[in-house]
């Protein structure tokens, strides 16, 4: 299947902003946010079609996948 | 702090803490230990500043009744991580009900003061009355205790927050100086006049790379007592590390809590600054007073843009592996790094920057550099700003003031420091006042008289019940954009009861960064009370103590006149619902109304019995 996945901020440096990746039916997030090697302390933010979501959610085809960092005020 | 017993929830009296009241007008000084009366006294900061002050009727903050108490919490000056907080409480000049009475507040920075005052052996200072001249209060270590002594501050008047640091750092080896600017000094004009807190980076650079207590007019109160400086002078103190603390301290770093706010090259989230991004992937980063407009506006001034044209350096206070502060440095032609310019910490970046229009970094570190040098906060001076520059905008045909509009930098720069200098009080005395006087009150941005941090109130109606600002004092902020909560329950619930543990941060002597989604009630927080102080306090007892600080303050607003209709958002927010925000409406009338209700419910009853008879 195919997933649009988005990365902001931070996550985009050394990977990409927006790419359409390819995954076997039934992937989680989880499972993308660790190929993606992002560290678990720095997501802040899940939205799969711009909508909360968790990282054990699956993902389906045609999905958008949006991983964003922490925010923290200050 | 003396303690004699070993369980200070239960025997709260039998831990005194050293305290001393310098009379400013008569020049009496009286140091005492005094027995606890509760948890929130032991823990310090506002939950015993609070209580201090609930003991007073004050109808005006600038009279000589109102107090300025300078406190610490039982961590400042330990060899837990972040433990260097030092807390400025009082009644506010800017923060204040419909009726006019001003409300309690307190305001926070680290920097090394507080540490250096716990170490000079104070864990308080209240200055009563005003002293007819300007004077500077010295805190040394003798061998009978804490001296305090007040000297002739007459070669520090019109000199910047820096600039009497590094006055004072001539006279005072082995100090820390926490001093106002001229905006503090010109306090009949500024009533957000901050407090700036002497780093030791500040000292040995000569940089100005100071931290505020900013909030509520913390320093224009001192301004009124004519206290232009306070030194704290002592040897360090810092106890050797035990294991305990030091697992704490590698968790803090390296676990969860603080780990995104570490620099990026240590792989880390950078820093607040990093919120620019998240928000605007929701076009939620307030851009011209707090109206996002749906475009990429806001991304000129994210970290990836502005560190092509300048140097970022990542620094830290005192021993704090944290290190969330930004330093932006002039990049020379080699592109090393010259001139500091100013911190880009989210706040001020935005309020002093998108938010006013402006979007070219150079010029937002300028009016961060001469809101700081100045000594005003950064937040209700770039709100009261905004609220200026949207009135012209509407009234072209009569503006305000200079006329400034969203963007003129030169015009804005000129507002800035005329605010400064104590020359332009319908910018010193806040947006509340502003908008009154203008009768157009729907677009001012402040609650309870207090200017809104960087959050879209849209996105946050836990604001109405913050007690001491916006972010600092209800950590709601992140409920919808974060956590993705829309639903009535989840927001009665954050604000009654989660939520509001954050100000736990602002008894005990931490920074919020210490671990930012957990609080204080930990089994962390517990083990450095174990270890430190020899203290056995559960996580429950924590948690009880925050709560009814919490509570105390909202007690007091009360008492001061705020109505319950006071707690509510801009009403901009609903007249004109600003639908580039691309995240669920939490914000009609009637979700307010009822969230309103339902928050009542729960914290009315439990206001009872936590102020003393009046
Ligand atoms: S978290 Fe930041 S402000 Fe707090 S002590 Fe560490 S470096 Fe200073």
């Amino acid at each position: 299947m195919n997933v649009t996945v988005k990365l902001v901020g931070i996550f985009q440096i050394g990977r990409f902003k927006e790419a359409v990746c390819e995954y076997p039916t039934g992937t989680s997030v989880q499972k993308v946010v660790d190929e993606l090697l992002i560290p678990d302390p720095l997501l802040g933010i899940v939205l799969i079609n711009d909508v909360h979501a968790g990282v054990e959610d699956l993902l389906h085809d045609g999905d958008t996948l949006c991983l964003l960092p922490f925010i923290d005020g200050g | 702090m003396k303690s004699r017993t070993s369980d200070p929830a239960a025997e709260p009296s039998s831990v005194l803490y050293t305290r001393c009241t310098v009379n400013l007008k008569s020049g009496t000084i009286h140091r005492e230990d005094v027995p606890c009366r509760n948890l929130e006294d032991v823990l310090g900061g506002f939950g015993r500043s609070f209580q201090i002050l609930a003991e007073r009727n004050i109808s005006q903050a600038y009279c000589e009744e109102n107090p300025l108490i300078v406190n610490t919490g039982l961590l400042t000056g330990s060899s837990a991580m972040t433990g260097l907080r030092t807390y400025f409480s009082g009644y506010s000049p800017i923060k204040a009900s419909k009726k006019g009475l001003p409300g309690a507040m307190w305001s926070t920075g680290s920097g090394n003061f507080g540490a250096k005052l716990k170490w000079a052996g104070l864990d308080e200072l209240i200055f009563e009355g005003r002293s007819a001249t300007p004077v500077y209060a010295v805190i040394r270590e003798t061998p009978d205790g804490a001296q305090v002594e007040l000297k002739p501050a007459d070669h520090l008047l019109g000199l910047s927050t820096h600039n009497k640091m590094m006055v004072l750092q001539k006279e005072y080896a082995n100090a820390h100086f926490a001093t106002i600017g001229q905006a503090g000094e010109q306090w009949e004009n500024v009533y957000f006049g901050a407090v700036g807190l002497s780093t030791d980076n500040q000292l040995k650079s000569g940089e100005d790379k100071m931290r505020f207590a900013g909030r509520g007019g913390m320093g224009s109160l001192m301004g009124y007592k004519n206290l232009l400086a306070l030194v704290a002078q002592s040897p360090d103190k810092i106890k050797p590390l035990s294991p305990e603390i030091r697992d704490v301290n590698i968790n803090v770093v390296k676990g969860g809590g603080a780990a995104r706010l570490q620099p990026i090259s240590r792989g880390g989230g950078g820093g607040t600054w990093a919120a620019y991004d998240v928000l605007q992937a929701f076009h939620a980063v307030p851009v011209n007073n707090f109206r996002p407009q749906g475009n990429d506006l806001p991304e000129q001034l994210f970290r990836e843009r502005v560190e092509k044209q300048f140097i970022i350096k990542s620094e830290a206070c005192y021993r704090c592996g944290i290190t969330c502060h930004n330093n932006i440095h002039e990049k020379k032609e080699d592109g090393s790094a010259g001139a500091f310019l100013a911190k880009f910490d989210y706040e001020p970046l935005n309020l002093l920057g998108t938010n006013i229009g402006i979007h070219d970094a150079g010029q937002a570190a300028r009016l961060i550099h001469l809101s700081d040098n100045y000594g005003m906060d950064s937040i209700s001076l770039g709100v009261t700003v905004s609220y200026l520059l949207s009135y012209n905008e509407r009234h072209p045909e009569k503006p305000l003031l200079n006329g400034a509009t969203f963007g003129d930098f030169a015009k804005i720069e000129e507002l800035v420091i005329q605010a400064g200098e104590g020359k332009l009080p319908e910018i010193g005395r806040g947006s509340k006042r502003l908008s009154e006087s203008t009768g157009e009150t729907s677009y001012a941005y402040h609650v309870k008289g207090l200017e809104l941090p960087a959050y879209q109130p849209e996105t946050n109606p836990g604001y109405a019940w913050a007690i001491a600002g916006g972010h600092m004092s209800m950590a709601t902020y992140g409920m919808l954009t974060r956590e993705g909560k829309s639903d009535m329950e989840s927001w009665v619930e954050g604000i009654t009861q989660t939520k509001l543990q954050i100000v736990g941060f602002d008894m005990i002597g931490l920074c919020k960064f210490f671990d930012i989604t957990k609080g204080i009630c930990t089994q962390m927080v517990v083990d450095c009370l174990k270890s430190e102080l020899n203290l056995d306090v559960t996580t429950e007892a924590l948690a009880a103590a925050v709560r009814r600080a919490f509570l105390r303050g909202l007690a007091l607003e009360l008492r001061q006149g705020y109505e319950k209709e006071e707690y509510t958002l801009p009403a901009e927010v609903w007249e004109r619902p600003n639908t580039n925000i691309k995240l669920p409406n939490i914000t009609s009338p009637e979700f307010i109304a009822e969230l309103q209700q339902r928050v009542w419910e729960i914290f009315e009853p439990q206001l009872a019995r936590l102020l003393p008879d009046s």
